[in-house]
């Protein structure tokens, strides 16, 4: 008996084992969406998709996802991705009425075409090939031509001018590219639930395109388990914002226009994705300045702020939170389905004003110049009235300072001279250990690499403008090197400005932020803006050049040797002469006569073959008859004369 | 392969949408297009390495042809063209013995059984002049010193939405319905002179079967709708009735709710006559149970735990 106990107490120690293994569990997948909806002070609206899907670590090499898309798991585990973003834009953020201090302009204020940047986690040495292996292998699976950014004239590798600091940091950007249907597709078809179910049903391709301004990022990092031997986990976000103009048939211009979200996208939502574990719509109004009082208690209290004097709401809110100024509704879709399609519409009844917090200093870049040879770029920095409310402002031996980190990218053909960098504070020009507090350049190499601007700068706080200009020159390009296009013009990606003294987060006071749109707002984010592109004429050649340098090289050529030909080889008359030679025999009584007439006559002897046969012999012909017309008179006279006697 | 980009171009009034015609019935540019090479991707270069499969390392399976010796391949170029060549965005040109000399690779490295060229350009039929590999059939919009027309303008967009050629090929399409079994000369037969201004030129010679025996879907594909009903086994009892009501109306007439409501009305009907076996019905109801279950997985390994508990019970009782 005791040898049976004995012999059993190992089978259950495995047995719990094994139970603890089976129940032990794993995090799963999670996955969850969100669509945020805010009016914009001019007129449109915002409305912001997000959606978020996390890969727990795991111990196992081929894992398997029910949630998760494998073909961005892929990705990362054979390039060996740790951050990476890319974003597909088009159109440009209007800092001015749109914002530029939320989370929201801060992240998804993209510049135009797509922009890639990503860190990795293999040796130095490996950074640049694994690169080039992840472009192709974006540009394949977004249908865009991101191959385009694997030579090594096309990115950059920055370091802290960029906000994440790290050596195997690169960064391309591709102004240029189109966004299309085809790169929504295979962006939406990484979510479970891709474009039939839940919020993503919404996007109507035509109304996603009609915005003044519409991007969708990828973002995905890697989160270190901590643990040995367990893979790192992965947390994919994707978003789409969207700025829309509502059509409004109302003709007062001061008044908002009502929309809902048939009349944006023409379409409702009819049920959530099943799979996602939070599915909501929020709806966040700015500059509703009120009582701060975070729970509301009566009824009507709470039934007055989604329907009062100045809007109404068609759908009762499941919660409503505050932050300072903006109110957020939140309504949860869950309850939605084919017979009860989920239609949040706002109807404005006042006519309403606000203005969106602004960035401390907003940025406008151009050129300066003329001609095909040089020029100079410069960068404005204009303080917004919004400046003095700010916080963040460092205050440094007595005065206080506003920081700003300035990055670019100039291709290799702009070839720009670094020590021309002048800055101007309020129209004063400073000298630079005044105000650039740090500044990183690294050259560009002619049709090897571009080169690359970081520079820290430190200005008051009550600065009103300051601008920096810098000078190039412009290069020149192999003929084959030129796109189809090139009379357009070449590309200067964006400049990036970033404050990094300036965080920006919008905190709701949730208790239990189990939703990932709120936490991502929660959490501080650089507040940054990007430029604006610069299209830089350069010289183009003629295309039509070696065609006419054929053409007339071979004219040349033709002329040239078949005159030599000609003049070497051609003998004129010779077949005349030929000819002559031969019939010599047959009119030698014709050449005798006229010899011997033209002896009589004293002429010298012409040569034969001055006159062409033809015309000799008709001239021979008449000279015979006059001739013998001339000698019968002269006989007739003489006989005449002869027979007086 | 799009070199331009027009539906989202900033030009379009309407934009992520292509019409073939004026009455904006019918948008090309649906929701699931793919568009593997496109802006300045596109060039002589490219198209040549997509034919013959010479590829970087790097290059993506999106963007390879990977055909092997039984594909049927549908090439169809558009633009403009002129006597042996095709013009490729304004600054190259494809020749028509550097298209016969890919062709001539593909076949001997076989990849592909079957090949259809369609070239819809001016002068079209001499691009495959020079074509002599065995297994392909080409047509062109016209014959050398034909010019090809496009069909009429959109004034709303403000360009020829559709040339002649390719307008009275779908035209030809949209005419079938899926049990339709077409054949290629039906469809080479359909295209008028008189209508297309270009005399539409094909040349046989290269190509074996008989024209009439090969169906139009060895080289053309379309898009299925398809309608979701929700028990799997009655749809297939109810599907012959479905397929009457279809082949007598004409499909545009149909809307996809109509549809819908139509096959349910005949579930409802059928559910009441039909007899459930008993064992189908048993699984059918535990399948029901599993489902509403959330956590299967933990039923399977509380399951293996109680059958290891079983087995060593039974084992040590031996």
């Amino acid at each position: 008996m005791a040898s049976l106990i004995r012999s059993w107490i190992p089978l259950l120690i495995l047995q719990s084992f094994l139970v603890a293994i089976a129940f032990g569990s794993k995090e799963a997948e999670e996955f969850s969406e969100a669509l945020l909806l805010k009016p914009l002070p001019d007129r449109k609206v915002l409305a912001h998709f997000h959606f978020e899907n996390r890969a727990p670590p795991s111990n196992s090499h081929g894992r398997h996802h029910h949630l998760f898309p494998k073909a961005i798991s892929q990705l990362v585990q054979k390039f060996r991705v740790k951050e990476m973003e890319l974003s597909f834009t088009q159109g440009r953020w209007n800092h001015e009425h749109w914002g530029g201090f939320d989370p929201l302009s801060s992240m998804n204020a993209k510049p135009v075409g797509v922009e890639l940047w990503a860190v990795f986690d293999v040796p130095q040495s490996q950074v640049d090939t694994s690169w080039k292996n992840l472009t192709h292998a974006l540009s394949g699976l977004f249908c865009a031509s991101i191959n385009f950014l694997e030579s090594s004239t096309s990115y950059a590798a920055p370091t802290w001018g960029f906000g994440t600091n790290s050596d195997k940091l690169r960064y391309g950007s591709l102004p240029r590219e189109a966004v299309c249907t085809e790169n929504l597709t295979p962006w939406l078809k990484l979510l479970p639930c891709r474009d039939k179910d839940g919020i993503s049903a919404l996007m109507n391709r035509p109304s996603v395109y009609r915005g003044f301004y519409h991007s969708q990022r990828l973002h995905l990092s890697t989160v270190e388990s901590g643990q040995e031997g367990l893979g790192s986990g992965i947390v994919l976000e994707q978003t789409l914002t969207v700025v829309l103009q509502p059509e409004t048939t109302s003709v007062e211009t001061n008044m908002q226009p009502s929309w809902s979200l048939s009349s944006l996208f023409g379409r409702k939502v009819v049920g959530s994705c099943v799979l996602a574990k939070s599915s909501n719509v929020y709806l966040q109004l700015e500059g509703r300045l009120g009582h701060e009082s975070k729970n509301v208690d009566t009824e009507i209290e709470a039934h007055k702020l989604w329907k009062n004097a100045d809007f109404d709401l068609s759908l009762k809110p499941d919660r409503v939170l505050r932050e300072s100024s903006s109110l957020l509704f939140i309504f949860d879709i869950d309850k939605s389905s084919d017979s009860e399609p989920f239609d949040l519409g706002l109807t404005w009844k006042l006519p309403s004003k606000w203005s969106c917090q602004q960035a401390p200093l907003q940025a406008t870049r151009f050129l300066m110049g003329s001609g095909n040879e040089r020029g100079a770029i410069a960068i404005l920095l204009k303080a917004t009235e919004s400046q003095e409310k700010l916080p963040g402002r460092v205050v440094t031996d007595g005065r206080c300072t506003i920081k700003a980190n300035i990055f670019q990218i100039f291709p290799w053909y702009v070839k720009v001279y670094y020590h021309t960098l002048q800055i101007f504070v309020d129209q004063q020009q400073k000298t630079d250990c005044e105000v650039l507090k740090k500044i990183n350049v690294s050259p560009s190499t002619d049709k090897v690499s571009s080169g690359m601007l970081e520079m820290m700068l430190e200005l008051p706080c009550e600065v009103k403008s300051a601008a920096i200009s810098i000078e190039y020159d412009k290069g020149f390009l192999h003929i084959d090197e030129y796109p189809p296009d090139a009379n357009q013009g070449f590309d200067i990606p964006s400049a990036l400005i970033s404050f990094p003294s300036h965080h920006a987060s919008l905190d709701f006071q949730e208790e239990l932020s189990k939703s990932p749109l709120l936490s991502s707002f929660k959490e501080k984010s650089l507040v940054r803006s990007y430029t604006e592109v610069l299209l830089v004429p350069l010289t183009t050649p003629d295309f039509s050049m070696p065609y006419n340098v054929i053409t007339i090289t071979c004219t040349i050529f033709a002329l040239y040797f078949g005159s030599l030909l000609n003049v070497l080889r051609r003998r004129i008359g010779e077949e005349e002469r030929f000819l002559k030679s031969q019939g010599k025999k047959t009119f030698g009584l014709k050449q005798l006569l006229s010899r011997l007439t033209a002896k009589i006559r004293g002429r010298p002897i012409e040569p034969p073959s001055s006159d062409s046969p033809a015309a000799q012999s008709s001239f021979l012909s008449s000279k015979l008859i006059f001739k013998i017309i001339l000698v019968a008179g002269a006989a007739a006279a003489w006989q005449y004369f002869s027979t007086d006697n | 392969m799009l070199a331009d980009d027009m539906a989202c171009n900033a030009r379009n009034e309407y934009p992520a949408q292509v019409f073939n015609n004026e009455n904006h019935k019918l948008n090309l540019y649906g929701d699931n297009v793919e568009v593997d090479y496109r802006g300045y991707e596109v060039t002589v270069e490219n198209f040549l390495r997509v034919l013959t499969g010479r590829h970087e390392n790097a290059v993506p399976r999106s963007k390879r042809l990977l055909s092997d010796e039984g594909s049927h391949i549908l090439l169809y170029m558009t633009g403009h063209g002129g006597d042996e060549f095709l013009k490729f965005q304004d600054a190259e040109e494809l020749q028509s013995h550097d298209l016969a000399d890919a062709v001539k690779q593909m076949k001997e490295k076989r990849r592909f059984k079957e090949l259809m060229i369609m070239v819809d350009t001016c002068q079209a039929a001499t691009l495959f002049n020079q074509l002599q590999s065995p297994d392909v059939l080409a047509i062109g919009s016209s014959l050398k010193g034909e010019n090809s027309y496009s069909h009429h303008l959109d004034s709303d967009v403000g360009v020829s939405v559709v040339d002649r050629f390719t307008y009275y090929t779908l035209a030809f399409f949209e005419r079938l319905n899926i049990y339709d079994n077409a054949s290629l000369n039906s469809l080479f037969r359909s295209y008028d002179p008189k209508l297309l201004m270009s005399t539409a030129y094909y040349r046989t010679d290269l190509y074996q079967p008989h024209l009439a025996e090969v169906p139009v879907t060895n080289f053309f594909g379309s898009v299925m709708e398809t309608l979701h009903t929700d028990s799997v086994y009655k749809a297939f009892s109810s599907k012959t009735s479905n397929n009457k009501i279809n082949s007598e109306m004409p499909l545009n007439q149909l809307s996809e709710h109509d549809e819908l409501q139509k096959a349910n009305i005949q579930n409802d009907e059928l559910k009441t006559e039909k007899q459930k076996c008993p064992y189908t019905q048993m699984r059918v109801d535990l399948h029901k149970k599993l489902e509403k279950l959330e956590n299967v997985d933990t039923v399977v390994n509380l399951g293996i735990a109680v059958m290891l508990l079983v087995v060593m019970v039974s084992s040590s009782l031996l």
